[in-house]
């Protein structure tokens, strides 16, 4: 009982309690290298980023988690938070408040918009290491749709879409509503992905992450991915990084040494790859 | 000779309750019964439903408590809801053979001796991790049904508690909370059914009325309400909702929202269920064409079979956020020298309705708020003059768009918290609120970490000195008699009584009583933390109780801007409190 583990381990939780003061107001890094766990706030049911399969969770998002903690020579605490109706909500019950319902404040969030104008209204926290740019992408079954075809085109054919996404809104509302019969609605971008490898739809816009993914995964081959610009699409795209309590700097700063490293190691294509998505450096890093 | 019979009757009687009391468990314990439910408005020692009848018009018959005498109310107890949990107390309570049932935040009930205050029992659910309230934390309060205390929870399901004791009896699932549902309204028990709406967030779900066996919880019916979906009767398919794609484009139908979340009303004279449905699904009008039915209505359903008798929408193609959920309240009127079956409803878009409760007929449609920037009134046939300008415009997501300036606000001319109806007066009395919001399109939104098409608001008051206002409004005239003005925000429901009053409480944390007739402000108490629940009112004992739960919270304190100047030095709390006037 007064061996040195025992000491060690009720010290440990005193501290998670928040009854230690001297380690409960330490540099949140020096608090989580005392702690051994780094909490790491992922998005439910966000494939290819981080989804439950067979009920482990996996995903981009997941093994970034996972790997930071690593290197920080800590374990990864992943947490799985539900989208609320923005992230700027997002931000309030994963990163710097805490969930109504007792969700526990995360050390840092990922999949965050790295945005001027959205971290300016977001200072609570610190929004740091953009690691991927993202973007929409169409995709059409091979033979159904001729993908490079201006969007008017498309009418009569089966087109995929996550409901209340800018892909819905963009697909209802292009070429005057004239495709909005036709669209037909998932809860999730990689569902509607799902639906052109297996007939249900002829072609889908989702984030190319999802796109990617599902295509690697069920190694469909008659699928063509459109190479022009869709005209008028709300959203050339954008980059993605993690968020940090505006008073875990240090954390941050750690991070982005963290994932410097991991780009030039060839690890973060690595993580990229093993869910059948192509790496691309986000705009701002 | 006769002292002496009198002894020995009481001595049967005392014998007769040692009997029951030492033997609770070889029978179930009586209880209220459906009988006794659809009696409750007139029975005044009990309150055994949520808007103390049947047809929830918050009005009790009792008169020892009156205008005359209402200034010398005092307490009689508070009994707090403990623990860390003290925030959003929106329920009403249930009083039965001595006993206090109320329902707390966090999907708790409580048990209290209604003439102590002390606690019985307390149950609280376990709830899980993964739920996402969108509105708080709140729940509006438990049904009482024989040896049965009824509630809805937060990861939606329902409970049935003994209420001697506060065990499970049973404990249905009637929502997937992973898929977004919630549950904050109290069940309606008609002809041994529980009878609920359903809540969840703003897409992916279809609102729908259910009904299950009030002693095993299985589900009876089901009925969507969002036309194009299927409902059920015991197991088979019993027609869709509606006309497929009548007033739906493409498979939208299947996610359009409508949530009944505020549970619904029941007249035994026209066996009819009257439920309020919420907006449509997506927010954005221009991407769903059409009126949306049954979106933003009221429906007339019938208990025994779960089809749908009448509608009537309020918000047509709504594209402000009014959802259609408030209460409609069955009442007798003479209008024109004609006696009529009427029932009302006060509505989040800012006009009380008038509709004959046989049918669904359009009465009439009077604005109870100061500005209504959407419509500018209804015409004869019950359909709003609407105000393009007034409509939000669509996303372009490139740059922000110009600002709407709209009114009410989304959260309404009224939100959930129910009115009054008085039976000698004449009169409802509708805990109302002038705001408005600035709306427009923004582009630099995001959801789920991916970019989307959002919408910027701020709710801001358009008054110097109020935002909540109480309204007295004639259903026969459309005219509002009287008003008193609230700084705050109102959030709490009114009750009515036969002693010419009018209760309601306000987020600075008092109880209010008001003369019904005149509308004066006559009596005030103030709780210690904001007054968002309902308040109710019977007798025991020979005197006369009035009781409401206190402690802030529900959706307001959720949204900010200037409004949030009014309440934000409102503490937290979460207390019952019962007054009655002092023995002489």
């Amino acid at each position: 009982m007064h061996d040195r583990r025992g000491f060690l381990s009720a010290t440990l939780a005193a501290a998670a309690l928040g009854l230690v003061p001297g380690l409960a107001e330490a540099a949140p890094l020096t608090r989580i290298k005392a702690l051994g766990v780094l909490r790491v706030a992922v998005y439910k049911d966000n494939r290819p980023w981080s989804w439950r399969n067979d009920g482990k969770l996996i995903g981009i998002d997941a093994d970034i988690g996972t790997a930071l903690a690593k290197a920080l020579g800590v374990r990864a605490d992943l947490a799985e938070l539900i989208a609320d109706e923005s992230v700027d909500d997002d931000l309030r019950n994963g990163v710097w408040k805490g969930g109504l319902l007792g969700f526990q404040a995360a050390d840092i969030m990922l999949h965050v918009p790295f945005d001027r104008a959205f971290a300016a209204r977001n200072d609570q926290v610190a929004i740091v290491g953009p690691y991927f740019r993202e973007s929409f992408q169409f995709a059409c079954v091979k033979g159904e749709i001729d993908c490079n075809a201006p969007p008017a085109s498309f009418r009569g054919h089966r087109l995929a879409a996550e409901i209340d996404s800018i892909p819905d809104f963009y697909l209802m509302g292009t070429a005057g509503g004239a495709l909005a019969k036709n669209v037909t609605h998932f809860l999730t971008g990689a569902e509607a992905v799902i639906a052109i490898t297996d007939g249900r739809a002829d072609a889908v816009l989702a984030s190319r992450a999802q796109v990617e993914s599902v295509l690697a995964e069920r190694k469909s081959a008659n699928i063509a991915r459109r190479t022009m610009p869709l005209p008028a699409l709300p959203s050339p795209g954008w980059d993605i990084g993690m968020a940090v309590k505006e008073n875990s700097r240090n954390l941050g700063d750690a991070v982005e040494g963290i994932l410097a490293a991991m780009v030039a190691s060839g690890e973060l294509k690595a993580i990229f790859e093993r869910y059948g998505v192509t790496y691309t450096p986000a705009l701002a890093a | 000779m006769k002292g002496r019979l009198m002894r020995s009757v009481a001595g049967i009687a005392a014998i007769a309750v040692a009997a029951a009391t030492t033997a609770p468990l070889l029978a179930a314990p009586a209880g209220p019964g459906d009988a006794e439910l659809m009696a409750d408005a007139s029975s005044t020692g009990d309150v055994l439903t949520y808007g103390l009848g049947p047809r929830a018009q918050r009005y009790s018959p009792l008169t020892k408590i009156s205008a005359a005498n209402v200034q010398k109310l005092v307490p009689a107890f508070a009994s707090s809801l403990g623990g860390e949990k003290q925030r959003g107390q929106e329920s009403q309570p249930i009083v039965y053979d001595g006993t206090i049932y109320v329902t707390g935040s966090y999907s708790r009930v409580f048990a209290f001796d209604a003439r102590t205050g002390e606690q019985k029992w307390k149950y609280e659910a376990r709830l899980p991790d993964g739920i996402m309230p969108c509105c708080d934390v709140v729940n509006r309060g438990a049904a009482i049904y024989g040896d049965k205390i009824i509630f809805a929870t937060l990861d939606a399901r329902l409970v049935a508690l003994n209420r001697n004791t506060g065990k499970v009896i049973w404990n249905k699932q009637i929502a997937d909370y992973q898929a977004g549902y919630s549950a904050t309204a109290a069940p309606l028990i008609v002809k041994g059914m529980v009878i609920t709406g359903n809540s969840g967030g703003e897409f992916g779900i279809v609102g729908a009325v259910e009904a299950r066996d009030v002693n095993t919880g299985e589900l009876i019916w089901h009925r969507p309400v969002v036309e194009g979906n299927m409902g059920t009767l015991r197991g088979k398919d019993n027609g869709i909702t509606g006309k497929l794609n009548a007033t739906w484009e493409g498979d939208l139908y299947k996610t359009g929202g409508g949530a009944t979340w505020l549970g619904g009303t029941y007249d035994p004279e026209t066996n009819l269920l009257y439920f309020g449905t919420g907006n449509p699904a997506p927010w954005n009008s221009h991407l769903r064409k059409g009126d949306n039915l049954y979106t933003a209505s009221t429906l007339a359903i019938d208990p025994d079979t779960g089809v749908i008798k009448w509608h009537y929408q309020t918000t047509p193609h709504d594209g402000w956020d009014f959802d259609g959920v408030n209460e409609f309240i069955p009442f007798d009127a003479t209008i024109n020298g004609k006696p009529m079956k009427l029932g009302a409803k006060a509505d989040r878009n800012g006009y009380f309705f008038v509709l004959d409760r046989t049918n669904g007929r359009f009465i009439s449609a009077s604005r109870f708020v100061m500005k209504t920037t959407w419509a500018d009134g209804y015409t004869k046939n019950g359909k709003p003059k609407v105000i393009p300008a007034g409509r939000p415009g669509a996303p372009n997501g490139t740059e922000k768009g110009q600002a709407v300036f709209s009114s009410p606000s989304f959260l309404g001319g009224k939100n959930w918290m129910p009115m009054a109806y008085n039976q000698d007066t004449g009169l409802f009395y509708i805990p109302s609120n002038d705001w408005g919001m600035d709306i427009w399109d923004e582009p630099i939104a995001y959801k789920k970490g991916a970019a989307y098409l959002g919408a910027g608001f701020t709710i801001k008051p358009i008054a110097e000195d109020h935002i909540g206002a109480l309204r007295a409004m004639d259903p026969k005239t459309g005219k509002i008699v009287w008003e008193y003005k609230n700084k705050a925000p109102l959030w709490g429901g009114v009750l009515t009584t036969g002693g010419n009053l009018v209760f309601t409480g306000t987020p600075e944390g008092y109880l209010k009583a008001f003369d019904a007739t005149t509308g004066a402000e006559l009596w005030k108490f103030q709780t210690g933390s904001g007054v968002v629940g309902s308040p109710i009112t019977w007798e025991q004992d020979g005197e006369q109780y009035v009781a409401v739960m206190s402690g802030w919270g529900g959706a307001v304190p959720l949204w900010g801007g200037e409004v949030a100047k009014s309440f934000k030095d409102i503490n937290q709390g979460g207390s019952l409190w019962v007054f009655k006037l002092p023995k002489d």
